[in-house]
């Protein structure tokens, strides 16, 4: 006996197989590590390790789906891409990554990292508003129902195509 | 040189007389700052002590926090006129501004060889400070009970 005939009957074929999936499966997952290590690293870096973190990132993981998918519906005709609203949604994007309270020099800094534009006077425009709030301890917050006004805001400013 | 009714103002100028806000106009000087831009960095010599004319700031301590400042007439870089002269906050524009300002040593020069007008530019920047006084270190608590 040999050839093919000897495979088979030595479960040539069921050992092949697993042996290329044990490689594929090994390779994904080394891909899936890379790819989530810098954010595991950031969120280490930002929060002290305390285990309500954890939930708090999950969450705010699946949360970010959803309004990037809200943002992306969102986006039509006379929508500005980089526009005051934009870094609004992704301030609180950020922001969702951090403990509220959160420290607004290190939002300005991470913001920065990511490339948005015009942080500062649109901080500065959200803490006139009162859509953002420093309290006396120094630290910052977004006022509670803002989101909702927020996005009421954001919706008129594309439909008459003046934003800020 | 700014106009003396500009100067009279502003809280920290209160109660000091025309010739003394004479002195204070002929040092004065505008500066413009842009959005983003580092006013003040923590750590560095003190220099310059500024009020704020027009726009809008954010007073950025070492441990984080921050307050930010939206009306004219607020002052920073205080640290210029209380020993050791470097400054315990970093200052950044949120948007354009327009300051007036004082060249530190000459205005501690003047605090210190005239008593009255000292006294008096001293107990305003301690009121204006008061205010600020849960977000300061306790080194510039301490440097502050020296100067007094």
């Amino acid at each position: 006996m040999g050839g093919f005939s000897a495979i088979s009957a030595g479960n040539g074929w069921l050992i092949a197989a697993l042996g290329i999936s044990v490689v594929f499966f090994g390779l994904a997952s080394l891909a899936f590590i890379i790819t989530y290590f810098p954010r595991a690293i950031r969120w280490w870096n930002d929060h002290a390790q305390s285990p309500k973190y954890t939930v708090q990132l999950l969450s705010s993981l699946f949360s970010q789906r959803e309004t990037e998918a809200t943002i992306n519906a969102d986006a039509g005709e006379g929508h500005e891409p980089g526009g005051p609203d934009d870094v609004e949604e992704a301030l609180r994007l950020l922001t969702a990554h951090m403990k509220e309270p959160f420290k607004l020099p290190r939002l300005i800094e991470v913001a920065e990292q990511r490339g948005l534009a015009r942080v500062h006077s649109t901080i500065n425009r959200l803490l006139e508003t009162g859509t953002m709030v420093g309290g006396t301890d120094g630290l910052f917050r977004w006022a509670k129902g803002s989101e909702k006004e927020g996005k009421a805001h954001s919706e008129r400013g594309s439909g008459t195509g003046s934003k800020g | 040189m700014i106009p003396i009714d500009e100067l009279k103002q502003y809280e920290i100028l209160e109660e000091l007389n025309p010739t003394e806000l004479k002195i204070l106009s002929a040092m004065a000087e505008t500066t413009h700052a842009r959005e983003g831009e580092v006013l003040i960095q923590a750590g560095l010599p003190a220099r310059t002590l500024y009020i704020l004319q027009e726009g809008n700031l954010m007073v950025a301590f070492p441990d984080g926090r921050a307050i930010t400042f939206h009306k004219p007439g607020r002052v920073v870089g205080w640290s210029a006129l209380v020993s050791p002269t470097s400054y315990t906050a970093s200052v950044t524009c949120l948007t354009d501004c327009t300051l007036i300002a004082f060249p530190g040593s000459e205005l501690l020069r003047l605090v210190q060889r005239n008593v009255a007008m000292g006294t008096k530019i001293m107990r305003n920047i301690s009121k204006v400070l008061s205010r600020r006084l849960p977000f300061l270190q306790e080194e510039d608590r301490q440097r502050l009970r020296k100067g007094r």
